[in-house]
């Protein structure tokens, strides 16, 4: 055990920072916050990347991934933030790419990374359904073959970001005979086949990620297949692993902090700053804490990964509880800190601005929408409730 | 101490209800927000005529003559269904301060009108740097030769869109204490911009750029308006806590039917025991915040007035934070359905955000009481 500084990661921080002020255009700095940025700037924000040879940082070299270590990704996630760089599709990079590199043939490589790193396209994730959620093993869209297609027919529900994406990995069930989990397989589908459509779904934060998704005999060439038939399920346990330190979102935990200290200097209550509150600074000092908790948590896990340690699943899932939570509790503090203004509903961040502006609006926009969006992160990427039941389960055999 | 109803405050709670059932199902108060801002004129009508706006006041004022029970009764049910008229800002706050801080003249002459609907007054006495609490007053009014000269802001005024007048707390230099006027709201220099809030009401954030008002705008006397001011917010935030409780008990029985009928795994989600106990947490912080409106009633009844304040504050810091976490679960046991628009639960999350901001926030509350008890250890 060693806490001492690594010299080597504060040279890579400095080359982060001068790419970021050197190459990186203003108009992709300083970006409204948000969880995700519009299609545009996420395709732009890509191709640079890809250009300075940082088109995969998360992943490893021989899948032509930047190769970086933990606490170098997680230098370049929080140097990007700090300069308001737009968000990166997460589908892709963090849940797809480690699918395709692991499990896809040399053509299905070669038809779809060049465009992840180009970004060229975007993605969307097709698991969950109307009546599997939690119980994702339940899923009915149905894959038929015939002749060199499958047939797909059926309903996808809560579907990211369908309405900005070009390509959809889906669950299809092939085989309605066998045991559930050994029925379903995994299929990419470009989103332009005919009879695909897809409908939008407004969500608490007033704006449109989800969608229902829709498929109505969608032919797609059984060269799409990942895997073979069958090999769907053990797919996606491999994904969703993948997924918990991807939930815990580090930097936008550590953004949330530097907003509320932010506020915390910027507004003034009885006629001093806010942080000068006790109550402002006792909550502070707590949330402050736990997100150095669960910053050193995060990393932990990562080691667990890298060492293929399966420890890094229970891990793992005590850190998508309590890193969501936290999540959300730190965004209700936002609220509050916001004092009255923590009522009031700013336009979304990707929205128009008012005509004229409200009061407050430069600092205040975009906190209730992640307020409210966070009421999700303990329901997206396996819901509190069924990771605790997989922490009994594997660590006590309960 | 009785619990029960009397077979008027019954009778009472049985015509809310129905209006509630009738005028709020959730397509109808959808209909209602794309319509119009903070419900509508005829909704407004039936609360007048209904008697509900004369329900708290003194029948020498052309009220009924009822308490802070009826007021309480009225809320709970409009929380139910996530109501919009203005009966918090206009019906409670602004008709409950007058009664405190006016003259008799200006209660004689104002509040009949108050009280039968046809005089809409709304409570300006929030700041950005009072955050919903009584004081500090920053905004100005400079004694002229015939009135006042009233600059200075106020934010979250609530019931404001569509109110005739405000009651604006102000200071009056070298006068000390708050003083309260009433300033009507097509006054000359008075800008209101009106805002949104997350749970679809409106409100307006009021600049005074030198509104001028003649002397008998001043409401009671100069430098007195604290006690009255206090007085409307507690009734005020007793009302906004009893809404709450309506919305907790909604947001319950909504999420104990989907329990029952939503399957997963080949079962109903009810069946987990994880989510069952969840259920009875949020039901034992239901019934705890209503032990907690309780103690405000008995409190408001029975006690001086620094012990009533401290006992308000703490309840709206109690109660606002268990519907908190009720209607947040409302919306986690919904699983993904509970995030959506075109859904129930989300709505009552959205109230229970906006309703901890108002009239000061659980923290802001929390200091206060922690300030009152410190008073009581050192003396
Ligand atoms: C904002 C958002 C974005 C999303 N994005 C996507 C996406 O891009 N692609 C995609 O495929 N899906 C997406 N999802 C769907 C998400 O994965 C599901 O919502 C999640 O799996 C839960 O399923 P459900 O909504 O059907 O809830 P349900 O599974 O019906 O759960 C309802 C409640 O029951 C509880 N519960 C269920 N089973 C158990 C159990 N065994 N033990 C104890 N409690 C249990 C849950 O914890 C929850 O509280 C998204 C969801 C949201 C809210």
């Amino acid at each position: 055990m060693d806490f001492r500084p690594d010299a080597s990661l504060e040279v890579f921080r400095q080359e982060v920072r001068q790419f970021l002020r050197d190459q990186v255009p203003a108009d992709l700095k300083g970006q409204q916050r948000c969880t995700r940025s519009p299609r545009e700037q996420i395709m732009r924000w890509q191709k640079l990347l890809n250009e300075r040879g940082w088109g995969a940082p998360y992943w490893p070299k021989e899948h032509g991934g930047t190769g970086w270590t933990v606490p170098q990704i997680l230098v370049f996630d929080d140097e990007c933030s700090l300069a308001g760089t737009p968000t990166q599709d997460g589908f892709v990079h963090k849940m797809l790419g480690p699918v395709l590199n692991a499990f896809a043939t040399p053509d299905q490589k070669a038809e779809h990374l060049p465009a992840v790193f180009n970004g060229e396209r975007l993605w969307c994730q097709g698991f969950s359904e109307p009546g599997a959620g939690s119980d994702l093993a339940s899923l009915r869209t149905r894959a038929e073959r015939d002749g060199d297609c499958y047939v797909v027919n059926g309903q996808k529900i809560w579907t990211s970001y369908a309405h900005h994406a070009d390509w959809i990995f889906l669950l299809v069930r092939t085989d309605p005979q066998v045991k559930k989990q050994a029925g379903i397989s995994f299929l990419l589908v470009d989103m332009r086949t005919p009879g695909i459509t897809v409908r939008p779904i407004r969500s608490i934060d007033d704006a449109h990620h989800l969608n229902e998704t829709f498929f109505d005999n969608v032919r797609v060439p059984v060269g799409n297949l990942i895997g073979s038939e069958g090999q769907g399920w053990s797919i996606t346990k491999f994904l969703l692993n993948n997924e918990h330190a991807t939930t815990a979102d580090l930097p936008e935990l550590k953004r949330y902090m530097r907003e509320l200290r932010l506020i915390g200097t910027t507004l003034q209550v009885a006629g001093k700053p806010l942080f000068e509150r006790p109550e402002f600074a006792l909550k502070l000092a707590r949330l402050e804490a736990e997100l150095q908790a669960i910053e050193m948590l995060v990393q932990r896990v990562a080691r667990l990964d890298e060492q293929q340690n399966p420890a890094s699943h229970t891990l793992g899932s005590m850190l998508k509880i309590r890193a969501t939570e936290l999540q959300q509790r730190m965004t209700e503090a936002q609220i509050e800190a916001l004092g009255d203004y923590g009522a009031i509903a700013y336009a979304h961040p990707h929205e128009a601005d008012p005509q004229q502006p409200f009061p407050l609006q430069a600092l205040a926009r975009g906190i209730s929408n992640d307020m409210f969006l966070r009421r999700a992160s303990t329901i997206y990427g396996g819901t509190s409730e069924v990771q605790r039941g997989i922490i009994a389960k594997m660590l006590f055999q309960l | 101490m009785d619990f029960e109803f009397t077979s008027e405050q019954q009778l009472l709670q049985d015509s809310l209800r129905r209006y509630v059932d009738k005028a709020y199902s959730f397509e109808a108060r959808t209909a209602l927000l794309a319509a119009d801002k903070n419900g509508s004129a005829e909704n407004w009508g039936i609360f007048a005529d209904n008697g509900w706006l004369m329900a708290a006041l003194p029948e020498a004022y052309g009220g009924l003559g009822g308490s802070l029970v009826d007021t309480v009764i009225i809320a709970q049910e409009l929380g139910r269904g996530l109501v919009l008229e203005p009966f918090l800002g206009c019906g409670v706050l602004a008709a409950q301060t007058l009664l405190g801080a006016a003259s008799e003249a200006q209660k004689v002459r104002l509040l009949p009108q108050v009280a039968d609907g046809s005089y809409r007054v709304a409570l300006a006495y929030s700041e950005p740097g009072s955050r919903g609490m009584p004081e500090p007053v920053a905004l100005q009014a400079e004694r002229t030769g015939d009135g006042y000269r009233l600059a200075g802001r106020k934010s979250l005024v609530l019931g404001a869109p569509g109110a005739d007048a405000f009651i604006v707390s102000a200071q009056i230099p070298k006068t000390p204490g708050v003083s309260l006027f009433l300033v009507e709201a097509d006054c000359a220099g008075l800008e209101c911009q009106t805002l949104p809030l997350h749970d679809g009401s409106w409100v307006q954030e009021l600049q005074f750029d030198g509104v001028e008002v003649a002397a008998d705008a001043l409401l009671g006397e100069a430098g007195q308006g604290l006690p009255g001011l206090r007085q409307g917010l507690a009734n005020g935030i007793v009302a906004l806590c009893a809404e709450l409780i309506g919305a907790m008990e909604k947001t319950l029985e909504v999420t104990a039917d989907y329990l029952k009928v939503r399957q997963q795994f080949g079962v109903p989600i009810g069946s987990f025991q994880t989510l069952q106990h969840r259920l009875a947490d949020m039901a034992a912080e239901l019934e705890l915040a209503r032990s907690s409106l309780h103690v405000a009633l008995a409190s408001m009844a029975n006690d001086e007035e620094a012990t009533r304040y401290k006992t308000v504050s703490g309840s709206k810091m109690l109660i606002c934070r268990a519907a908190r976490f009720v209607c947040g679960q409302g919306i986690q046991l919904h699983g993904g359905i509970g995030m959506t628009e075109e859904y129930l639960v989300g709505h009552y999350y959205k109230r229970a955000v906006v309703a901890d901001v108002l009239l000061g926030s659980s923290d802001g509350h929390e200091a206060a009481c922690a300030a009152a008890l410190q008073a009581e250890l050192r003396a």
